[in-house]
């Protein structure tokens, strides 16, 4: 039917027609001053700005820019910054923390912020304790105001390393949230705060944008006018934003980011990835022989090629650990003498072999080392699938040990069924991550304090290699009731040596904090030359994106 | 009209089998949605946040057959509980935000496939061994043969990346209000167009095969053979008399498809950043977001049972045997 045919021409030229007009992309509309961040991946927004509750409901930045916490821990400099804090100081056999509040700080509605603001903030934490994330109520007894500018905070027991937990909460006002029936499912979407950022101008479930505070504090400050935030699903969708330079700042990990990101735009974007993340460790549960002898962990930690294995895993963003664990955000507290002394990081696999034979772990006619009753060593190494670093790390490691003759297979397993074998000590080697802090305290308290050793079967946080050293509980002890500066940089010493002598975990590599940004429209980003704070918008538990967001400004 | 009764019930008893089935599976996930989040954060978030979190999410340790009654009477008064993934959100509204964008998204896809897939089906039996024939088919079953990501992946950078024709995602461009303007409807189909359009040539394939075969079928039956000697006209032999008759097959695929338009279209939202609901269930399970989960998992279940029953409405005018209520 020649008709038939006629139509169908007809409609493939209207199709190839209609495609070119499909018009050209538009170049984002970037509004002059509107600094557009991504730290979160999800396809839509919801409305919430409750800086109180989980870390994840709330909209970046409510933790640190639409509300800010007493004082801001920069973790490339380690040190506090004063921010609604001016001073602090231990009283009464430090048993009171008093905090001094900042004067001429208004809420974003007008209100003044006082020391009041800050006590009803601990009580609500207190009356509700789905809202102390922190668990400070576990060392407080009692939080008064003073005078209208200070606050003394009584705690039930002598414990310096609470200052840090308090020194990061978030201060909302009482005026506004005094009458919330329940501030635990609170969003908050009109937020009165005294961060940089106060005003919500658009939400939309595509895009919000926040406005500057204009009674901000700071005078002049933020010298951005606003912060736009488009939804983008998944990392590799925000990285392609980047690249088109939709985004001016983001905290995701890109792979070979000078050929992906600024090769794209040499003269405008930039990265910089310090390594102040958490340090990830190979996990020996020391419930288990023969992992609870020092020797047989630190010769599996000297059969390890860390220089391959940040190559492989990390593209090089990383660099092998020291024998002191600690990544570059303990920088100052870090002793390099001490972490040379650790040599049971280096690869050396003569070496690991040694100390094989002389843990009696003797080979087999098959080559594989067996315990003294002759059980073969042959574990699984445990990882969670789809966390690829983790795995190709994991199988650097696998090769490395299986060479020295203890049998070694890879295991990924669904985080949750992960979390809960590591939790529970139902593992024999594991991958894994530490806890961070400003001080080494929290980070070596979850690797060899008595005090976190859980049975085997029962669920902990951290410690999951289940170790416990008397050396190292007098020390994390006298830490706890130590102020002085010099005395605490004494015992931080101490930790350093008891881990390097004892070899609770086997560390790995410092992960980087991870910070993309575009020169093009914006400058004043944290940078290698200019390192006055951590780069990445994704530390915000500590305040520290505020240091950022205060400085960066238009070009 | 007693067929569709029965049918009803029929679906009731699966709409109760699948509630059930929404409470259970989810539940036999190792963990809980407080350590759920302790995956995204690896190490940034103190030790003592899971008391708090778990505080927070209400999490009980009643028995599960306890809460499963709950749960039940929760779910017909319309209650489908507060997200966690989104605390402190609740799961109605939380779906409210993608489920449009997703049926309109998906739901175009779908329609558009089935409309051009069946209608070059029936143009491929009628002129049976001509050029749409004997290349069209394998085209497209060659195109669907790829895996649907990657087909999209390509077409976004494509067409997206390198040429610049088609925004590279989101459902309305982000300077715009939604409104029911000319220049936002405008701006949506601009935007839906890749999404639709790789679903559409995805898909393609399997309508067009599946109805250019039955039609063969039907075509060489003797009602078609006799409606031809009586010397109709072409076209009326062709769409009243075959294509009614070849549709029956491809309709139960169709119902299938609009069914599955709420949980199949995650894919697409992924790689378009579309708003929808497919990407909500993702961070369901990866929250291990119960409620979520159920509320989704219940409004696609709903969605299937409802299209099939679309289904066996439409076969009832298509089919004039089932309307008999043959036994």
């Amino acid at each position: 039917m020649p008709s038939t045919s006629r139509a169908t021409i007809l409609l493939l030229g209207l199709a190839l027609w209609s495609v070119p007009t499909g018009c050209a992309r538009p170049r984002p509309t970037a509004t002059e001053g509107v600094l557009v961040v991504s730290q979160e991946m999800q396809s839509s927004w919801v409305r919430n700005f409750n800086p109180l509750t989980t870390a994840t409901a709330a909209r970046w930045p409510t933790l640190a820019g639409i509300y800010e916490p007493l004082f801001v821990f920069n973790s490339v400099r380690t040190e506090y910054v004063p921010w609604l804090g001016v001073s602090y100081e231990w009283r009464d056999a430090r048993r009171v923390l008093r905090i001094v509040t900042r004067d001429s700080v208004r809420w974003s509605d007008g209100t003044p912020f006082t020391s009041k603001d800050v006590v009803f903030t601990f009580e609500l934490l207190k009356r509700h304790r789905a809202l102390d994330r922190r668990g400070v109520w576990a060392f407080l007894s009692r939080i008064d105001a003073v005078d209208a500018r200070t606050v003394d905070l009584t705690f039930s027991r002598v414990f310096v390393p609470g200052f840090d937990e308090i020194a990061a909460q978030p201060i909302v006002p009482e005026h506004a949230w005094r009458d919330v029936v329940d501030p635990v499912a609170y969003a908050n979407e009109h937020p009165v705060a005294t961060g940089p950022f106060t005003e919500v101008r658009v939400f939309r479930n595509q895009i919000y944008e926040l406005g500057r505070n204009p009674d901000y504090w700071q005078k002049g400050r933020p010298y951005i006018d606003a912060l736009r935030f488009p939804a983008y699903p998944s990392n590799d969708r925000a990285n392609m934003a980047l690249v088109f330079d939709e985004l001016d700042w983001a905290g995701n990990f890109i792979p070979s980011v000078d050929r992906v990101y600024v090769a794209r735009q040499p003269d405008a974007h930039r990265y910089w990835f310090p390594l102040t993340g958490s340090s990830i460790f190979l996990y020996a549960n020391t419930s288990r022989p023969p992992f609870d002898d020092v020797r047989v962990r630190k010769a599996l930690s000297m059969a390890i090629d860390r220089e391959l294995l940040v190559e492989v895993a990390l593209y090089r963003y990383s660099r092998p650990a020291d024998a002191t664990a600690l990544s570059d955000g303990y920088a100052a507290w870090r002793d390099s003498v001490i972490a040379a002394s650790g040599d049971w990081v280096r690869y050396d696999p003569a070496a690991a072999e040694q100390l094989l034979d002389e843990a009696g772990l003797r080979r087999d006619a098959q080559g594989v080392r067996c315990l003294p009753d002759g059980t073969p060593l042959s574990y699984d190494i445990l990882c969670v699938s789809g966390w690829s670093d983790w795995v190709r790390a994991a199988q650097v490691i696998a090769r490395g040990l299986s060479a020295v003759g203890v049998t070694s297979n890879v295991r990924t397993n669904d985080f949750s069924a992960w979390f809960q074998r590591v939790q529970e000590g139902q593992f024999d080697l594991s991958l894994g991550w530490s806890f961070e802090g400003p001080t080494p305290y929290l980070f070596y308290r979850w690797l060899m304090s008595s005090a976190t050793v859980k049975p085997v079967g029962e669920a902990t946080m951290g410690n999951w290699h289940r170790y416990g050293s008397a050396t190292a509980d007098s020390v994390l002890d006298a830490f706890e009731r130590e102020a002085d500066p010099a005395e605490q940089r004494r015992l931080a010493d101490e930790m350093q040596r008891t881990f390097v002598r004892e070899a609770p975990a086997i560390p790995l590599y410092p992960n980087p904090s991870w910070a993309e940004y575009s020169l093009a429209r914006f400058t004043g980003f944290p940078s290698a030359e200019d390192p006055y704070a951590d780069p990445s918008p994704n530390k915000f538990d500590r305040g520290e994106c505020l240091l950022v967001l205060t400085t960066v400004r238009p070009r | 009209m007693r067929y569709l009764l029965q049918r009803l019930g029929f679906y009731l008893i699966a709409g109760w089998a699948a509630l059930t089935l929404n409470f259970f599976l989810p539940r036999l996930m190792p963990g809980d949605p407080a350590t759920a989040l302790f995956a995204r954060f690896r190490g940034r978030l103190a030790p003592e946040a899971m008391a708090a979190l778990r505080e927070t999410f209400g999490l009980t340790e009643a028995p599960l057959l306890q809460q499963y009654f709950t749960y039940l009477s929760h779910v017909l008064r319309g209650d489908l509980g507060i997200s966690v993934a989104y605390f402190p959100t609740p799961v109605s509204e939380v779906i409210a935000t993608g489920m449009l964008w997703t049926v309109f998204l998906a739901g175009t896809a779908v329609v558009v496939s089935f409309a051009i897939g069946t209608l070059l089906g029936i143009v491929a039996a009628w002129r049976r061994g001509g050029w749409i024939d004997s290349w069209l088919p394998s085209t497209l079953v060659f195109l669907g043969a790829f895996p649907y990501f990657w087909l999209a992946m390509v077409a976004l950078y494509l067409l997206g990346f390198t040429l610049g024709w088609f925004p590279l995602g989101h459902a309305y461009g982000d300077d715009l209000t939604p409104a029911f303007t000319l220049e936002f409807m405008a701006d949506v189909f601009r935007h839906a167009a890749l999404p639709v359009g790789t679903v559409v040539i995805a898909t393609l394939g399997g309508w067009l095969l599946s109805m250019r075969n039955s039609m063969i079928t039907v075509l060489g039956s003797d009602f078609v053979n006799l409606a031809r000697a009586k010397g109709l006209a072409p076209a009326r032999v062709v769409l009243r008399y075959a294509a009614r008759n070849a549709l029956l097959p491809s309709i139960t695929g169709f119902g299938m498809a609009l069914g599955f338009v709420l949980g199949g279209s995650l894919l697409t939202e992924i790689v378009f950043s579309y708003p929808g609901q497919g990407y909500l269930l993702v961070q369901a399970v990866r929250n291990q977001d119960y409620p979520l989960m159920q509320g989704i998992f219940l409004v696609i279940t709903l969605a299937v049972l409802g299209s099939n029953w679309l289904v066996d409405v439409i076969y009832m005018w298509l089919d004039p045997r089932t309307r008999g209520g043959r036994s």
